[in-house]
């Protein structure tokens, strides 16, 4: 199927963007549009506009402080993948990266573009809410920054006001005697997970915490602050199960057990580092 | 139509497009390169791959336009390519084509893993092209001629890197200024543009809320188990009302106040022997969609129960959507002995049409849970405000009892038709 006629803009600043975004109700921003794309080749989405944010210099910008790498909104699976990037996370970005989808569509695809799109699914979205990261917003009242699990409300819905751009991510440094663990299950590989495990046990910054992602909406995260577990590594899986059971997992057996296993995977690998 | 510059196979190309157009339309239609094949148009099975800017890609699912400044390699740009002439003779003593539809695909993406990796084995190399489909399953001949070639690599000298600067972004990315055709489109473009703060919506008010701010709680909302059959999707739901049931029945008899409690709920005005014309408009993520139709309220009364049915169409997309929502009301006591109320809520929906071509069933209980969230927040408050005039009508980002289409839309157009995660 074709896409229905729509405009197309393709500004080169943040702030022309934003302005297109605000002024123009049916507007769509475009990162890599490999998600975008087929939605609206299927006409899912009819957009007027379409704001290609992909000539945005600021967008594949990757700064670094004493604390945490950011990253444009822009920058591809592929670059992290092939480790372009300023690595915040010792290789495990990179090996997240690897799994998602399939090459074509991570030289295309954006992290920006996936966490905007909050598909539950989304590796990064489990993956970063595992290492703590922050998203950044930019809109016409101005910036703000916020949390990658505080950032999704459910399926497909986020904090971005209508007229926001998610312009980066800042991911915090591990330090070096961290361990981090993802794994995900799927029926073939790259396509949608049916669960996903992702791990961090950073001790020097008193971090403990695990994601159950692929959920039916918001991924469940478990930590010693909600959970009782300490910060021991591995930790016991009882508690584990248990706060999954409690946050909605426990009317399906099978979901239930799928997405254990795939924390027990992201543990094993986690512990392998 | 928007003018383009670009390279295709070396040469240098200008054309006038129009921005829906797709790379592969644009290759095979345009420029008659019709080596790139169009398999399923959503971007899962991989027989319109190309290079752009050294990198693979869909060509279904990339515009045109957006390649403006792209170098753009197709199958026909590989005659002379060393490492593919390799390849097609690996092919062709491995039997690794039947039809040929995937084939320039399959060999595009080949060369492309041969190329940044060496040493995988058959089942790396299953792995590593799972994103090239071959519809007669020749699996088995590809990964063969693969194979070879992999084994060859050592001896074979690979393409060089390119030397263009390393892109992070999807190429071909930002370009020096006014440097190729859209460019200057793009700049003329913003003449027409209001001022920002015109249309910039104010404050950073909840998208959820309906009524004041002030006397907000907490429902919590009980989902039970999602079934569906036959096309129809059934679930319950309950949560409790911290108010009388007489008083809740008073307004939730009031199936106008009852529709003004449902996110993106619209009725055209005031029921006539139970009925109304109305809408219910959804929002889910960058799909829109906003069902017209009718609808009929029945109560009983005596049992505290009222049955909603309702159909209705999206015109924008030509599907169509009906449901039912049956709900009644038990008296419960609260700890200090206050009267309480639980609403027990059984829904069932269905969808035709484009809107329901795919389903999926594992998105729902966390949609469904918000939608009846926002909707007992709203009954809240509205019963904490009697004269309820000033209640503004439920609007939010998240939910109706549509979303779930959309999402399963979502999921399953990502999953079965796109046969992989959003990126």
């Amino acid at each position: 199927m074709k896409p229905v006629a729509f405009d197309y803009e393709r500004p080169r600043t943040l702030a022309e963007a934003v302005r297109l975004l605000s002024t123009n109700a049916d507007a769509k921003i475009l990162a890599g549009g490999q998600t975008l794309g087929p939605m609206l080749n299927l006409r899912l989405v009819q957009p007027t506009l379409i704001i290609d944010i992909t000539r945005i210099a600021e967008l594949t910008r990757v700064e670094e402080d004493g604390e945490a790498v950011t990253l444009g909104a822009c920058v591809t699976h592929a670059s992290i993948e092939d480790q372009k990037i300023v690595d915040p996370s010792n290789g495990f970005l990179a090996e997240v990266a690897h799994g998602i989808a399939y090459r074509a569509v991570r030289t295309r695809g954006t992290i920006g573009g996936s966490l905007a799109h909050a598909d539950p699914a989304a590796d990064w979205l489990s993956c970063l809410m595992a290492l703590g990261a922050e998203v950044l917003l930019t809109g016409a009242r101005g910036k703000r920054r916020i949390g990658v699990a505080d950032f999704m409300r459910g399926a497909l819905d986020t904090e971005l006001e209508p007229d926001e751009i998610m312009d980066g991510v800042r991911i915090p440094k591990l330090s070096k005697k961290a361990r981090a663990g993802f794994a995900k299950i799927c029926r073939k590989s790259g396509e949608f997970a049916d669960a996903i495990g992702a791990v961090l046990h950073d001790p020097e910054r008193g971090v403990l915490r695990l994601v159950a992602g692929a959920t039916q909406g918001r991924p469940i995260i478990i930590d010693p602050a909600t959970c009782p577990i300490d910060m021991n590594f591995p930790p016991p899986l009882g508690p584990v199960r248990k706060k999954l059971e409690q946050s909605g997992l426990a009317a399906d057996v099978y979901e239930l057990n799928i997405h254990m296993a795939a924390i027990a995977r992201a543990l094993d690998k986690a512990h392998a580092q | 139509m928007t003018a383009i510059t670009l390279t295709v196979n070396g040469q240098s190309v200008n054309a006038q497009v129009t921005p829906r157009t797709h790379l592969a339309d644009f290759l095979r239609e345009h420029l008659l390169l019709t080596g790139t094949h169009i398999g399923c148009e959503h971007g899962i099975c991989g027989a319109c791959t190309v290079e752009i800017n050294g990198e693979i890609a869909r060509s279904c699912i990339t515009y045109a336009v957006a390649c403006d400044g792209a170098e753009v390699r197709t199958i026909e740009g590989f005659d002379d390519d060393d490492l593919m002439a390799r390849l097609r003779q690996a092919f062709s003593e491995a039997h690794a084509l039947q039809c040929g539809y995937c084939t320039p695909g399959m060999m595009i993406a080949a060369r492309d893993l041969i190329r940044r990796k060496g040493g995988l084995t058959g089942a790396q190399i299953r792995t590593e092209m799972s994103g090239n489909l071959c519809r007669c399953t020749g699996y088995v001949g590809i990964v063969r001629a693969i194979e070879r070639v992999m084994l060859a690599r050592p001896t074979l000298s690979l393409p060089t890197a390119s030397p263009r600067k390393p892109q992070l972004g999807p190429a071909p990315g930002p370009q020096p200024s006014g440097s190729t055709a859209a460019e200057t489109k793009a700049q003329s473009a913003t003449v027409r543009l209001k001022d920002a703060s015109a249309g910039a919506k104010t404050g950073t008010t909840p998208r959820l809320s309906a009524g004041s701010a002030k006397k907000r709680r907490r429902i919590k909302v009980e989902t039970g188990s999602v079934e569906a059959s036959g096309g129809a999707t059934r679930l319950t739901q309950a949560f409790v009302l911290e108010h009388p049931r007489v008083e809740v029945w008073r307004l939730m008899a009031d199936a106008e106040a009852v529709a003004r409690c449902i996110p993106g709920m619209h009725l055209d005005g005031p029921l006539v022997d139970g009925r109304a014309a109305g809408r219910m408009e959804i929002a889910l993520g960058p799909i829109k969609a906003s069902f017209a139709g009718e609808g009929l309220v029945v109560s009983f009364p005596n049992e505290f129960r009222q049955v909603i049915t309702g159909a209705g169409g999206d015109r924008k997309s030509g599907s169509s959507a009906s449901g039912e929502v049956a709900y009644r009301l038990r008296e419960e006591v609260g700890p200090a002995g206050e009267d309480l109320t639980r609403v027990e809520v059984e829904l069932s929906y269905s969808l035709t049409g484009p809107l329901a071509q795919f389903s999926r069933s594992n998105l729902v209980r966390d949609l469904v849970s918000r939608v009846g969230e926002n909707f007992a927040q709203n009954l809240d408050a509205r019963l904490s405000m009697p004269d309820g005039a000033e209640i503004a009508p439920a609007r939010l980002g998240a939910a109706s009892l549509m979303w779930r289409v959309a999402v399963d839309r979502i999921r399953a157009g990502v999953s079965k038709i796109l046969g992989r995660p959003p990126s």
